[in-house]
């Protein structure tokens, strides 16, 4: 095993890294020793390895193959699985993002290593073993957990907006490897790639997000949602009441089947409060909430409160937070 | 179409949890266990699917005795028999390698298998990796987080599926024998009458012990099954209380804001987010 400790950077769509894969990469440089290296993984991606650099990575393996695209996982989880083999880094990390919920988990099998998801801090016990917190039971408890140590590499995920990123020059030492990807490795046939245009961030890296729930009571009327969401730099979210309701598209959905979000403020408004939706907000620095009924849950869990008939808080909220980003 | 659902049972986690004396696991004394709600999906999916294109559905559940209340629960919607793989080290927190190759195993026994679903996640323990690692020991294709099943195509032994990603969703193809792992979004699974769970009671359960697996052919120790054979081990467990103290901004009646008192609320938040939380 060797004392590497590997990122696997995270791509979007649009070929731009994302934002989470500084954050791993500069946590890990700052907690867990060892050399910090990358992975870089995709097709047509290869002068991205200076922007990891710039964030401390002193390797970058890059794997340019033109079967790693179409967030496929089978390409990937040959590519890592291989790098894994040939390297054997001592801890491999992601961003935890539905790409790496989809491909990390077969890469753990296929490399035989214990498999951390959605982790909110990393660290190491004296004796070199990965120590992670991360939620479980519906976001309701934290664990600590420990890997044993067996020599396998020790893999984990990392929630989005959980550490700051911090820039930092790294030698980025450039190794193309092939992984032999053949046509033949990837058996999922793309049909079509829908993604949203929207000049909004995306939920899982937003520093504020607003979110509606079933009380917005139709589509046209989440137009409140995304204009306070414009108003504040904020990406939109939905509970799944909503989602399910028809007012505003599944990718939306905030909570334990949705997305997990982290972010510095949430408003959400005329949402209830209930388990699964506050298990993918309720690591949200500021909770702001608004709702028409005194006696609704998400009261208990908020910051800040309105309880009012939303259709007549937004207007004059929005006027003053106007004035307010204007000053 | 032969259709194999892999089910467990959790902890029911909307009701109230507490730390166990250990420090490292929920206090399961007086717990309500139920079908993972994931599990429920899929089973639905399944069961669906099988009305539209005929054939049979198999449940496979690894866990104590207890667990077979899910497999019950799952036959009652409609599922034709199930595998309990059980003992009682398998209700302590298992390896998801050693899971994933105990439950594979018993479907590799099972002929002809067209198509799998699991649920996304366990909503206890939240591992989300056993339905895809299940894959992975198969050696067969996996669609992670589906929301919608388009196409079924059983003769040309291809499927069709609609499934999220970061940022938006895709339409994928694939060929059968493949995995799928629900998300809650796909369905509404229906309830189990107490007269069909009565009748659950009839259809086939095939009890499998440990002593019958084979673990030699799996690679894995039998010793491994069981909370100190994990990769991954648990050392401290909290149930922090949400600490928010709640600034609530309302009218006098205590109730809910009206007339001026709106605008005057507003600007008090937009004041309080500026200046104390600091967050616009
Ligand atoms: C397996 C499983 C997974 C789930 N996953 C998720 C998930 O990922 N995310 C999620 O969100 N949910 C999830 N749920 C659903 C969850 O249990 C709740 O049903 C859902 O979160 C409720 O959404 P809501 O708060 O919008 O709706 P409701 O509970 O109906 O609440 C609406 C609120 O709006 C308020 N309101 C109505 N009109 C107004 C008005 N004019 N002005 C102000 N307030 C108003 C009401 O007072 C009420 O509090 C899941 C459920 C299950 C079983
Ligand atoms: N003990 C088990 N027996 C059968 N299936 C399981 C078991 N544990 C997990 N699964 C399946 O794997 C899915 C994901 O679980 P997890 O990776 O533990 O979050 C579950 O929704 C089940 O479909």
């Amino acid at each position: 095993m060797s004392s590497e400790i590997w990122v696997v950077a995270d791509i979007k769509a649009d070929g731009e890294v994302r934002k989470v894969t500084f954050e791993v990469l500069s946590e890990a440089r700052r907690k867990l020793g060892g050399p910090v290296c990358a992975v870089l993984l995709g097709s047509g991606v290869s002068d991205k390895a200076s922007e990891l650099a710039g964030y401390g990575a002193e390797k970058i393996y890059v794997v340019d193959n033109p079967n790693l695209k179409d967030f496929n996982p089978d390409g990937y989880v040959k590519a890592l699985c291989g790098l894994i083999g040939k390297h054997s880094p001592a801890v491999v990390l992601s961003g935890n993002t539905a790409f790496a919920e989809d491909y990390m988990p077969r890469v753990a099998s296929g490399v035989g290593s214990g498999l951390a998801m959605d982790c909110i801090d990393i660290g190491m016990t004296d004796d070199g073993r990965l120590r992670i917190k991360r939620y479980s039971h519906s976001s309701r408890a934290i664990s600590t957990q420990e890997f044993n140590g067996d020599g396998s590499a020790m893999i984990a995920t990392v929630r989005p907006n959980s550490f700051k990123e911090e820039e930092s020059a790294g030698a980025g030492e450039v190794v193309s490897e092939d992984a032999g990807i053949t046509d033949a490795d990837i058996r999922i046939k793309v049909l079509e790639i829908k993604t949203k245009e929207s000049d909004r961030p995306e939920l899982t890296e937003a520093e504020r997000v607003v979110s509606g729930g079933r009380g917005l009571a139709s589509e046209e009327n989440f137009n409140h949602i995304y204009d306070l969401a414009d108003l504040l730099g904020a990406a939109a979210g939905a509970t799944r009441a909503a989602v399910d309701a028809g007012y505003c598209p599944y990718d939306m959905q905030v909570g334990q089947t949705g997305k997990a979000v982290s972010p510095i403020l949430y408003v959400a408004v005329a949402i209830s409060g209930s388990v699964q939706h506050f298990s993918g907000m309720g690591s949200s620095k500021v909770i702001v909430s608004i709702n028409k009924d005194p006696e609704a849950p998400i009261f208990a869990k908020s910051d800040y409160g309105i309880c009012g008939d939303l259709f007549q808080v937004l207007p004059p909220l929005t006027e003053e937070l106007k004035k307010a980003l204007s000053e | 179409m032969k259709i194999v659902v892999f089910i467990t049972q959790t902890q029911d986690t909307e009701a109230r949890i507490k730390v166990g004396s250990s420090g490292d696991s929920i206090d399961t004394e007086g717990m309500k266990w139920i079908m993972n709600p994931y599990d429920e999906f899929a089973v639905e999916e399944a069961i669906k699917t099988k009305e539209a294109y005929g054939g049979e559905v198999v449940l496979i559940a690894a866990g104590p005795q207890r667990a077979s209340q899910a497999l019950l629960q799952g036959l009652a919607m409609g599922a034709d028999s199930a595998v309990h793989i059980s003992d009682e080290a398998l209700g302590e927190t298992v390896d998801s390698l050693v899971l994933s190759k105990l439950v594979a195993s018993e479907l590799g026994k099972i002929e002809g298998v067209d198509l799998i679903f699991t649920g996304m996640k366990i909503i206890d323990e939240e591992s989300v990796q056993v339905g895809i690692q299940i894959a992975e020991e198969l050696g067969i294709a996996h669609l992670a987080l589906v929301s919608k099943v388009i196409d079924v195509k059983p003769d040309e032994k291809k499927l069709v599926c609609q499934k999220e990603i970061d940022g938006g969703s895709v339409s994928v193809e694939v060929s059968l024998p493949a995995l799928i792992t629900c998300p809650d979004a796909m369905n509404e699974p229906r309830y189990a009458s107490v007269p069909n769970i009565m009748k659950a009671k009839r259809k086939p359960m095939k009890m499998v012990s440990l002593d019958d697996v084979d673990f030699g052919s799996l690679g894995i120790n039998r010793d491994a099954v069981g909370k100190s054979g994990a990769k991954i081990k648990t050392v401290n467990l909290e149930v922090p209380e949400v600490e928010r103290k709640l600034k609530i901004i309302k009218g006098s009646d205590e109730t809910t804001v009206k007339g001026d008192e709106i605008a005057e609320s507003a600007r008090e938040l937009v004041k309080l987010l500026r200046d104390d939380a600091k967050v616009i």
